[in-house]
């Protein structure tokens, strides 16, 4: 009897399963994009060495490899850069490592094509780690990143990051000066090791789709409850709550932590700046915008402080995404995970080539332009 | 607290266990339920719990007074006690409010005084007075929160329109959630008690825990003290039939209020914020959207609250009978919002004559109910045009004999299908007029709807498809309810069949819920 319900019960839980597959492939079909990360020795997510893997949406199908070093690239990197060439160091997130886009669709595929046409003797090397925000970047620069000699350091910067700076918890804000407050942010990585050592696991992360949907969400419900919970203060002194006035209140307490994100954003991107500076190379930061609907875009660099726009190079791309914005031409992917469509990668490369041009550290590798 | 919350999740799962640990003892369940309603309904804000109590306290010897029995001195004392111990309990959340112990212990004051001066009083009436004194308390309670800047406005805008140079202070006052229900419901106990329908009794937890039911407490359905008060002074049954298809029910108005009415819901937004120059099929497809999300959204509650109250063991009245299928205004009030209809005819429309007294008086009796109806909902004209709408529509309909007509045709024969089908779609086509008063912030906005209605641009598919695409699954099963009889189709058919219907509910629900929790339309009401 006992064996009798244990099997049903089996055969219940399996039936389950390929219902909610099925249900997924024909009513409500899901971008299949695997997460091939794990840890790093300095602290932060990296991508695993050597990975090889698809992702799947109604639009596209991209094939993404890692190298030996983690980085998205179909070659090793050297860590001294080759005599006469100058090295574009690029850090973000999944909007730069080039979620949704082949190699060369990249931002650091077409950056590189881009300053190699006007005659740079250039390469440009994609740190990006999808997740990653602003202190994750900073800590992959001076962990990993600088060993490789970049001459320009761009950062991308789009409206998670303020999240994403918070929550990582690796600095704080103490009376308006910037400190570090933990040397390490893995989430979720142990588990995931563990998970990716066996080849059914994989098999799923790769194939199914109930399982992206699964997983997408509990990530957004998980993100969401600890931007909610006092855990992810932006301050060293958490924001007093009070338990009377309801949504006011809430809302009032809302808007001080966003204000307190954006201020750790802020400094976090100005120190970004000081360390990059120290290493005798140029610091930009690279507008991502945020898709109001197929035809507009709302800036997201706006929000930041004035001593970041005074001392930063910040290359704003909405009002170019903006003017080339046409209900017939999609600049972000509509069915994946929004991430930016080619032609919208394009935009952003041509608004940093127009500040690139005056970089000096990139003059010195200035060459006759290519017949 | 909303029942489409993760708060509301945890809080049934904390309050589940405890409730089958002391369900076999009356009192114990009851105290227990009196507890979760107030921790439910003082989530939201713990300050109008006073409310709720005074309605208790005041109806529970109201109650007892009007249906002529002794109210014993210790009955005064419970009720005061009880009021006083809610007060004390929620001012601890509010230690901000705490001078509202001074308006409190006034109105304690003043119903001591009202209450002395009506137990020196004999007889029948007596039993009036204590009636009067329910109708008092409750119809105060909402005058004051829900309709006082409405009155004042108007009255302010009627002496301006008269040249006389008037102004008022608009008052800062929060409509308490539910008000609405939990008063009219209370009122009607008392109404029940005086004539004798409803006998009731002495304890006040079983009354208390009937007022502050929390499935029911917030948006209805406005239970009957003869059909539900039982049920709190007995043990109630729990076993797995129950409890699945009470789970059934609740993920079914779930389905309804979190994937079709706030889906449909952004488009009926998107004409209602800004009526003015849109097409016709963008106004065209608003308007169903608007008629889907409210019926979704309310219709929804009421499944998710008798899902709820079925898996304790209660059993609440069914609220929504697929009112879209009706094919007279008349039939449509029959099946939507039962609990409001039969409590306005009951103690309004009756109250008023009825059918008694002549056409004249009936159409009369019919059109101010139907405009106090629409008063209900909302503290705006809108509103009452709106009830106004729906009097004068089935004034029409009695007047010309169209109801006796449609009632008349068989639905087998050729004509009589005919006639069916057109008289459902004129009555679709008026309800859905009435939608735009209701849902229109003014006048010129309707009016601004109604002219769009007519222009004929904008008729794409991509403007209906969003609307088809979340309309379609619920007319499927709504049509399979209507032409089966069987309400609750998830319970039919064999075990493979019921549970891959509840998985792709489930799946539904994940996929295709709009994130965020976002209130019911009729906790304004």
């Amino acid at each position: 009897m006992l064996f009798r319900r244990i099997t049903l019960g089996i055969l219940l839980l399996l039936y389950t399963l390929v219902l909610a597959e099925a249900y997924f492939r024909v009513f409500d079909p899901q971008a299949l994009m695997p997460r091939y990360i794990t840890s790093t020795p300095w602290g932060v997510r990296g991508n695993i060495p050597n990975a090889r893997y698809w992702n799947h949406t109604p639009e596209v199908d991209v094939e993404y490899r890692i190298n030996n070093q983690g980085l998205r690239a179909d070659r090793s990197i050297p860590l001294h850069k080759p005599p006469g060439t100058c090295r574009v160091a690029v850090f973000g997130d999944s909007f730069f490592f080039g979620i949704e886009l082949q190699l060369p669709e990249t931002f650091e595929g077409q950056l590189e094509r881009r300053l190699r046409e006007a005659g740079f003797r250039a390469e440009v090397l994609n740190f990006s780690v999808g997740g990653f925000g602003t202190a994750e970047m900073l800590q992959n620069f001076t962990g990993f990143g600088q060993q490789f000699e970049p001459d320009v350091v761009i950062f991308s910067w789009d409206d998670s990051d303020v999240q994403d700076n918070v929550r990582s918890g690796l600095f704080r804000l103490n009376d308006g000066q910037l400190q570090p407050a933990d040397s390490k942010y893995l989430p979720g990585v142990k588990t995931s090791d563990w998970l990716m050592r066996f080849r059914l696991y994989r098999a799923i992360a790769d194939h199914s789709e109930f399982y992206s949907f699964i997983r997408e969400k509990a990530g957004l419900l998980i993100k969401r409850q600890i931007w909610k919970s006092g855990k992810s203060s932006p301050n060293s002194a958490p924001v007093e709550q009070t338990n009377i006035g309801g949504e006011a209140a809430e809302e009032e307490s809302n808007a001080e932590k966003k204000r307190a994100a954006l201020e750790l954003s802020s400094a976090l991107l100005l120190r970004a700046h000081d360390v990059v500076s120290a290493q005798g190379a140029d610091f930009y930061v690279v507008e991502i915008p945020y898709k109001l609907s197929r035809v507009r875009v709302r800036p997201s660099v706006n929000a930041l402080s004035s001593d970041v726009q005074s001392h930063i190079k910040v290359v704003g791309t909405s009002a170019a995404l903006n003017k080339a914005a046409r209900p017939d031409l999609k600049l972000y992917f509509e069915t994946g995970q929004g991430h930016l469509t080619p032609v919208g990668v394009g935009i952003l490369v041509d608004e940093t080539m127009k500040k690139l041009h005056s970089s000096p550290q990139l003059a010195a590798c200035a060459a006759p332009p290519l017949q | 607290m909303l029942f489409n919350s993760g708060i509301f999740a945890l809080f049934f799962a904390a309050f589940l266990p405890l409730y089958l640990l002391c369900r076999r003892h009356v009192t114990a369940r009851n105290l227990l339920l009196i507890l979760a309603s107030y921790v439910f309904y003082g989530w939201w804000d713990p300050r109008f719990l006073i409310l709720v109590a005074v309605s208790t306290a005041v109806d529970y010897v109201a109650a007892l007074g009007a249906a002529g029995k002794p109210v014993r001195t210790v009955d005064l004392l419970k009720s005061g006690a009880f009021l006083l111990a809610v007060t004390l309990a929620s001012l601890a959340f509010a230690a901000a409010d705490i001078w509202l112990l001074v308006p409190v212990g006034a109105g304690m004051l003043v119903l001591a005084a009202v209450i002395r001066l009506i137990l020196r009083t004999d007889g029948p009436a007596r039993n009036k007075y204590w009636l009067l004194l329910s109708l008092t308390t409750n119809l105060g309670i909402l005058a004051f929160f829900k309709y006082c800047n409405f009155f004042v406005g108007s009255i302010v805008a009627v002496l301006t329109d008269l040249g006389i140079d008037a102004h008022a202070q608009r008052f800062s006052i929060i409509l308490p959630v539910g008000l609405s229900f939990y008063t009219f419901q209370a009122i009607s106990r008392t109404i029940d008690s005086y004539q004798r329908r409803f006998e009731p009794q002495y304890s006040i937890v079983n009354y208390a825990a009937f007022h502050a039911f929390f499935p029911q407490l917030v948006a209805g359905p406005i239970e009957r003290a003869g059909h539900l008060m039982p049920q709190f002074e007995s043990v109630r049954p729990f076993d797995g039939r129950l409890l699945a298809s009470g789970a059934l029910l609740f993920l079914w108005g779930l389905y309804q209020k979190i994937v079709i009415a706030d889906n449909v819901a952004r488009i009926a937004d998107s004409l209602f914020t800004a009526p003015g120059g849109q097409s016709g099929g963008a106004t065209l497809a608003g308007v169903l959207a608007f008629a889907v999300q409210i019926y979704c959204d309310f219709c929804g509650y009421s499944n998710m609250a008798r899902g709820l109250a079925r898996i304790l063991g209660f059993d609440l009245m069914i609220n929504f009978n697929l009112p879209y299928f009706a094919r007279t205004p008349a039939e449509f009030w029959q099946r939507w919002h039962i609990s409001l209809s039969r409590w306005l005819r009951d103690y309004l429309y009756i109250s008023l004559g009825g059918n008694r007294g002549g056409r004249m008086k009936m159409y009369r009796n019919l059109m101010i109910t139907m405009l106090l109806g629409g008063l209900w909902h909302g503290a705006s004209w809108t509103f009452v045009a709106w009830g106004g709408f729906h009097g004068a529509i089935q004034v029409a309909y009695r007047a010309l004999g169209i109801d006796t007509r449609i009632e008349g045709s068989r639905f087998a024969s050729a004509s009589g299908f005919t006639i069916q089908v057109a008289s459902w779609f004129v009555t679709m086509t008026l309800v859905c007029i009435g939608w735009i008063l209701f849902r229109a912030h003014t006048f010129d906005d309707a009016v601004a709807i109604l002219r769009n209605l007519f222009a004929t641009t904008g008729y794409t598919t991509a403007q209906f498809s969003g609307l088809w695409g979340y309309t379609a699954p619920l007319m499927l099963i709504e049509g399979f309810q209507r032409v089966s009889g069987r309400p609750e189709i998830l319970m039919v058919g064999p075990f493979l069949l019921r549970y891959t219907l509840t998985v792709i509910l489930v799946l539904t629900l994940f996929a295709f819920s709009v994130h965020g929790s976002h209130e019911f339309i009729y906790f304004d009401f």
